[in-house]
């Protein structure tokens, strides 16, 4: 029964993985390659574009995630509460992230466009003077990707955060409650604790995710741009093998990286986890 | 415990707030509906009043753009994805759930491990495998790899436990094979587990960019991410016919995910218990 699994699994898997262990120490210049060891590696450490990627990979978790996991902390705390809509509202917030990644950059694309209905919007309001370059500057390129991710994602770890407060008991709250201790009390020092392990679970997901960023920076705000202001590691990788030189062994080596610092984080998370029990 | 429903100013404010992550999560699909009925200059303008432009809007998106042939592509790779997929994973999870032993357990945290693997780091060796296979460009680089997935495996696994091994045992004393168990007995008596897998595998393949990106060259054979994401470069843009063809990229999934609201979700939920 596991047969299929695995045929496929060590065709589409692991011989690639392990093919690539080769790949790395060679060097592709059209359909030859030569045997240059450890060369890729040392190509990589004066990539200067390759590491500022990575680094906005790192900005990204930095900002974005706390800011999204707060937010949709806040949301299920509220819809916890709420009686009457909590269904309908759980799926209207959970709807973004059923949608494919291509579509709503698009529609955030057409949306973040200079003379677009945002910036229109904005300046009905009088809330700015001109136009915002939410695609052509780079700090604005990169706060539209984390307005972007944090619009897709909220609804999506909201629900796991509905689920982990509804395995609370109620009698904790109601003994807290005894106690004479308010709402806020309540969620800071009962919800969030008992939450942890779903709110790492959220964290890891998001780390590994962001880590991967691909898809926005390419359409959202075009191939990483403006001027790679918002290009990212499995992008950079993605442009090296198949947009700009085809030099296979360099990307692979490359993602070797990404898959250090993912591996990295899921340890931590493991550890983590672990000192629970 | 009974609590005041008094009419509150932090209430209000609550509501508010509420009402604005309503509207902010639902004015882009909103929007793209307005924009399918726009002409180009409207849409990127942000008109938000409705259009007469639908009819032009849908020529365009099907004889300029070739809507029908991706829509189509994207619907056979997903559909042949689940169909296969689900029957190799859940055979899969089954074996290693009913039938245990030391060997299994170490392929299946093989298996495990790899849910970590960046995909970055799989499709750069899997394009050069696929390009020594001879199969780039051909929907089978799509749908191979998609079949075999750790996570789908591991989900089914989760669901698997709740079945009963005396069914399994009585069923043996009857005379029935392994195989005919699975599929007499099981199947139907899991649909619930089995459609929640199908429309994961269904979601994922059908909003899949970056691999199908990697290995699709031809226009006739693009999927509807990768042909919208191309649709973006052209000098012009026919930014209503784009409208409908997002549109028409997220309608099955949203009708997919309303319909089957409750299983999807508890199912992406059983990967947090595990």
């Amino acid at each position: 029964m596991i047969a299929p699994a695995i045929i496929l699994y060590t065709s589409f898997n692991l011989y690639p993985i392990l093919s690539s262990l080769n790949m790395v120490t060679r060097k592709w210049q059209g359909m030859r390659t030569t045997y240059i060891g450890l060369g890729n590696f040392a190509r990589m450490l004066n990539d200067k574009i390759f590491w500022q990627s990575l680094g906005h990979n790192f900005l990204f978790m930095g900002i974005q995630i706390p800011i999204m996991i707060m937010l949709a902390l806040v949301l299920a705390a509220i819809l916890n509460q709420v009686r009457r809509g909590r269904g309908t509202l759980r799926t209207i917030f959970f709807l973004p992230c059923v949608t494919s990644l291509v579509a709503y950059s698009v529609l955030f694309r057409m949306l973040f466009q200079t003379n677009g209905l945002l910036n229109n919007l904005l300046m009905k309001l009088e809330l700015i003077q001109s136009p915002i370059g939410w695609l052509n500057d780079p700090g604005w390129a990169r706060a539209t990707i984390m307005i972007a991710l944090t619009w897709r994602w909220t609804g999506y770890n909201m629900v796991f955060f509905i689920v982990g407060m509804q395995n609370i008991s109620n009698e904790i709250f109601e003994a807290a409650e005894v106690d004479g201790a308010n709402k806020r009390q309540q969620f800071f020092r009962i919800t969030m604790p008992l939450l942890r392990p779903v709110i790492l679970f959220s964290l890891v997901t998001s780390i590994s995710g962001t880590m991967q960023l691909l898809d926005e920076p390419n359409v959202l705000t075009w191939e990483g741009g403006p001027a790679n202001a918002t290009m990212t590691a499995a992008l950079y990788i993605y442009r090296q093998a198949f947009v700009l030189n085809s030099d296979f062994g360099y990307a692979a080596a490359l993602s070797y990286i990404v898959v250090i610092i993912t591996a990295g984080f899921a340890f931590t998370q493991m550890k983590l986890l672990g000192r629970r029990d | 415990m009974t609590v005041a429903r008094r009419f509150t100013f932090s209430r209000l404010l609550v509501w508010i707030f509420l009402a604005a992550i309503v509207i902010v999560s639902l004015f882009p699909f909103f929007w793209m509906l307005i924009g399918t009925t726009l002409n180009p200059n409207a849409v990127v303008a942000g008109v938000v009043i409705p259009g007469k432009e639908f009819p032009l809007n849908w020529n365009k998106a099907i004889k300029n753009y070739n809507l029908p042939v991706y829509f189509l592509n994207s619907l056979k790779i997903a559909t042949l994805t689940v169909l296969l997929g689900v029957l190799v994973n859940s055979l899969a999870a089954f074996g290693f759930e009913k039938y245990r032993s030391n060997a299994r357990e170490k392929v299946f945290s093989v298996f495990m491990l790899s849910l970590m693997m960046p995909q970055i780091a799989l499709v750069i060796p899997l394009f050069k495998l696929m390009s020594s296979l001879r199969l780039l460009n051909t929907h089978a680089a799509i749908i191979l790899p998609a079949l075999m997935s750790p996570f789908i495996i591991f989900f089914m696994r989760q669901n698997f436990q709740m079945f009963p091994t005396e069914i399994m045992e009585a069923a043996r004393i009857d005379g029935a094979r392994e195989i005919y168990i699975f599929f007499r007995i099981v199947v139907p008596s899991m649909k619930a587990s089995f459609v929640s897998a199908g429309i994961y595998m269904f979601l994922s393949q059908w909003n899949s960019y970056l691999w199908p990106l990697m290995t699709i060259l031809s226009e006739e054979k693009k999927t509807l991410p990768i042909a919208i994401s191309s649709m973006m470069r052209a000098y012009t843009i026919e930014y209503g016919a784009v409208m409908i063809i997002v549109g028409i990229s997220i309608v099955p999934v949203l009708v997919l995910y309303l319909a089957m609201q409750k299983e999807f979700v508890s199912g992406l939920l059983g990967s947090v218990k595990g």
